[in-house]
């Protein structure tokens, strides 16, 4: 008998030519509170997925072992019945139910009940969240609960599987430090009760707090795993980081040196982005910076920091608070029309869902941010639009069938490079990148970063969010990072490294102690 | 081998509706050869032309991603209003004629303002739309057919130059024009665009909202145009007419090609659609079935004709 709760032995996981674990092995102890961390990408979330059934068994290598006995988790329900319990990132309270009906979802008719009567089940939960000392009222809608307590209604529902593991997707992503404290105590509460508990985190400072063992992986494996006592927080840092983080760097520093004197093209002043369900909460808080012509400008952080919300408030796809000044001048954003008409432009993350028209060909996808250059008295003129299209495809390397090709088609680089040229051909003044080269292949990624040097020198600005700080350090001029809505730090090209990216972001307690101008 | 040869041919949209009017014509011209004489086709074509009219307004309107249920009563109520302008209030014909494509074109605008700005679904905003319209016809004629209408719309509604009718050539010209405009034109292209990924479209500074606001307004207009051809063909201002076109309609635009989730379909394609519709109830009305075969038929044929737009989208994944 093994004192392991949960084993997972030589995990491996590839997402088509993806290698997103690489043989990873974790064993945590029964009882304890075990912390993974890592770097965006490290395959935290992957093997997570894996011990929960999301990817279900025979779709990965590897062992798992549950309290020393084989287990094949074929599917999330399939691992509930078998003791363990997933606390997802992503907050779904279902708003229109009360705390109770929340809590006990989807098992309502378990026992041979069929119809339910509410007072049943508040009178369930209220024993049930005394038991397990979370103050929250049965009976309230979920509606009118904040971001901690819509956290506790999670694991309440986790915890009301009666599960021996208990895992937590980043938890305390969106709490604030006293909100999280009350989480530890709960937790710590529930480890005293025997409860195995997993927690994936980007706050190093908790993990230290809290956990009695804590495993780092990097690229897929195991980097290094440490005892409670036994390090600091440096160590997981460079540990995340990596020893290759320094060698890399020495080729990137050679490059584009823009000089002060620059025109600024964009300015942004306090910047406020309101969270999108809960008030009073923003994902982006006060953040200010400015962006000079031809500069790239990168935008740091882990997934949750706040990045994304901040470039798309500068694209006008969302409501902001605060200043945006476009060469000097104050403008307003309502929409992404607005934005687009200004000549600032996003490339958005999610290539699929808002990035390409399926229902057209490469050219109409090309000609679409700038129809207005293709026309002539509102009537299309296709021979321009086709030789616009072939234009760019030559600049581009763009490797596709025809000019009408179907987009759909298109390998993922290839489709990046088409609305890349959508976006250039509206000659825009700013562009924001997010995620440019997410699955995008080796060879078009140089391409794509080629291009992005040639805009620069011809003067348009910049603004990159990337996971991968080798991109960022790579390109970028100036890396600003966030952690929880906030710019943690700033670095100038010379001074920047994968280390000082990776200490912001994991850090940042308390934000006000590290901003430096 | 077959198998991919047939769907290759299917990969032009338009040719496989083609095939299928082809191959039901000659159908129903060897069961009944009285169905291709130019009698018989004359007045199938000028059936066409009413539902047809509209029929374009709602192709580019379902192309952009919306829909109008209220067409049919639209178009009732603008045709009682201008004869009632007429009639009791003795308007000339061109001013009651526009005042009634104004009133289609001002509903179709509520419609768009409802669904788009205020975003409910359009599914709720037309239906409702359909029950106003309807309540408002019937409140303007007391329940009453209006007549008689001045002699100048008589006389066109009665004209049938080539054996056909000035609805018809209405309906030929406004196709084409339709064809052109979102083929060839800016705002054409923004209505697939918009269709195709709102959000897309967005970003790439189209203003969405009033592509598909005018796609409403348009379809509106056209369906008052088509209640007010109706009404000088029958000479009355006919409270009945338009009841059931909007079906009538979406039905046709769907066999035509149309996607329901917006971003494809052509108006050659709804006019191909509409063709087989109606080359199929007079088959069947003329082979001397029950007529009420023809309502099953309709229905079977739009069902068909979707699954295998479907089967042939996912074969070219």
């Amino acid at each position: 008998m093994s004192d392991h709760a949960i084993e997972m032995e030589d995990i491996a996981k590839d997402f088509g030519a993806v290698r997103a674990l690489k043989g990873v092995t974790l064993r945590v102890r029964g009882g304890s509170i075990h912390a993974l961390v890592g770097a965006n990408g490290a395959g935290k979330s992957t093997l997570m997925k894996i011990l929960d059934g999301v990817y279900p068994a025979g779709s990965y290598r590897g062992e798992i072992r549950i309290a020393g006995a084989r287990a094949a988790l074929r599917s999330p329900h399939d691992a509930r019945r078998k003791g363990i319990g997933y606390v997802p990132q992503e907050i779904s309270v279902i708003e229109p139910l009360s705390v109770a009906e929340n809590i006990f979802v989807g098992q309502t008719g378990r026992g041979g009940h069929f119809w339910t009567s509410r007072r049943e089940l508040e009178g369930r939960a209220r024993r049930f969240l005394e038991e397990q000392r979370i103050s929250l009222e049965a009976g309230a809608p979920a509606s009118y609960l904040s971001a901690s307590e819509r956290q506790l209604v999670m694991i309440a529902r986790a915890l009301a599987g009666r599960p021996k593991v208990l895992i937590l997707d980043e938890a305390t992503a969106c709490l604030t430090d006293r909100e999280a404290g009350s989480l530890f105590e709960l937790l710590r509460h529930l480890k005293k009760q025997g409860l195995t508990c997993i927690f994936v985190s980007h706050r190093l400072r908790e993990v230290e707090e809290l956990a009695d063992r804590v495993t780092v992986l990097r690229d897929g494996e195991v980097a290094a795993a440490f005892d409670r006592g036994g390090y600091g927080q440096e160590a997981v840092v460079s540990a995340m980081v990596g020893p290759m983080a320094a060698q890399r760097l020495e080729g990137a520093v050679a490059k584009n040196e823009i000089a002060a004197d620059r025109a600024e093209v964009l300015r942004v002043e306090r910047l406020f982005v309101p969270h999108p369900r809960l008030a009073h909460r923003h994902v982006v808080e006060e953040a200010s910076f400015a962006l000079r012509r031809g500069e790239i400008l990168g935008l740091a952080g882990l997934v949750g920091s706040g990045r994304s919300a901040l470039l798309n408030a500068l694209a006008g796809r969302i409501p902001f608070r605060g200043g945006i000044f476009l060469e000097g001048r104050q403008i307003r954003l309502r929409s992404p029309q607005e934005a687009h008409r200004l000549g600032i432009g996003l490339l958005t993350e999610d290539r699929k869902g808002d990035g390409l028209l399926f229902n057209l060909g490469l050219r109409e996808n090309i000609s679409a941010g700038a129809l207005s250059r293709i026309s002539r008295f509102g009537f299309l003129d296709r021979r321009a639009e086709t030789r616009f299209a072939e234009e760019f495809s030559r600049r581009f390397d763009l490797r596709a069938p025809s000019a009408a090709a179907p987009v759909g088609a298109l390998s993922g680089g290839n489709q990046q490079k088409v609305i890349l040229a959508r976006l250039l051909l509206a000659r825009p003044r700013v562009l924001l990148l997010d995620e440019p080269t997410k699955g995008v292949d080796v060879a078009a990624r140089e391409e794509i970063y080629r291009t992005f040097r040639e805009l620069a020198s011809e003067g348009v600005a910049m603004v990159l969010v990337s996971s991968e700080f080798e991109e960022l350090l790579w390109l970028c001029d100036r890396i600003v990072v966030l952690a929880r809505g906030h710019i943690i730090d700033r670095m100038d090209r010379g001074e920047a490294s994968e280390a000082r990216i990776v200490r912001a972001a994991t850090g940042g307690e308390n934000p006000s102690d590290f901003i430096s101008s | 081998m077959m198998e991919r040869r047939v769907r290759q041919l299917l990969a032009v949209p338009e040719l496989g509706i083609a095939f299928a009017l082809l191959f039901f014509s000659a159908l129903f011209w060897l069961i009944n050869p009285a169905l291709l004489t130019t009698g018989s086709l004359g007045a199938m074509l000028r059936a066409l032309a009413f539902v047809g009219i509209i029929a374009v307004g709602q192709t580019m309107l379902m192309i952009a991603g919306e829909l109008d249920l209220s067409v049919g009563s639209v178009a009732g109520l603008c045709a009682v209003l201008a004869s009632w302008l007429t009639k009791e209030k003795g308007w000339a014909v061109p001013p009651a004629v526009a005042a009634g494509l104004l009133a289609g074109g001002a509903v179709g605008l509520a419609n768009g303002l409802l669904a788009v700005r205020a975003r409910i679904p359009a599914f709720i905003v037309t239906l409702g739309m359909l029950y106003i319209a309807r309540g408002l016809n019937y409140l303007l004629c007391a329940g009453y057919p209006i007549y008689p209408l001045p002699a100048a719309l008589a006389g066109m509604g009665k004209a049938s130059p080539l054996g056909l009718s000035w609805a018809f050539f209405a309906f030929l010209g406004i196709a084409a024009l339709g064809q052109l405009a979102l083929a060839r034109t800016v705002y054409g292209r923004a209505i697939y665009a918009t269709g195709g990924n709102c959000e897309v479209a967005r970003l790439a500074g189209i203003r969405t909202g009033a592509v598909k606001i005018g796609c409403y307004v348009l379809t509106g207009a056209l369906a008052a145009l088509s209640g007010m051809l109706l009404m000088a063909q029958l000479n009355v201002g006919q409270p009945e007419i338009g009841a059931g076109w909007e079906l009538e309609v979406i039905a046709g635009v769907v066999i035509g090609g149309v996607s329901l989730f917006g971003g494809v379909g052509t108006i050659a394609g709804t006019v191909l659609g509409l063709l087989l519709m109606q080359v199929v109830r007079s088959g069947l009305a003329l082979s001397s079935a029950n007529t009420h075969w023809q309502t099953v038929a309709v229905g079977a044929i739009m069902i068909a004709a979707v699954g295998l737009d479907l089967w042939r989208r996912r074969a070219k994944r």
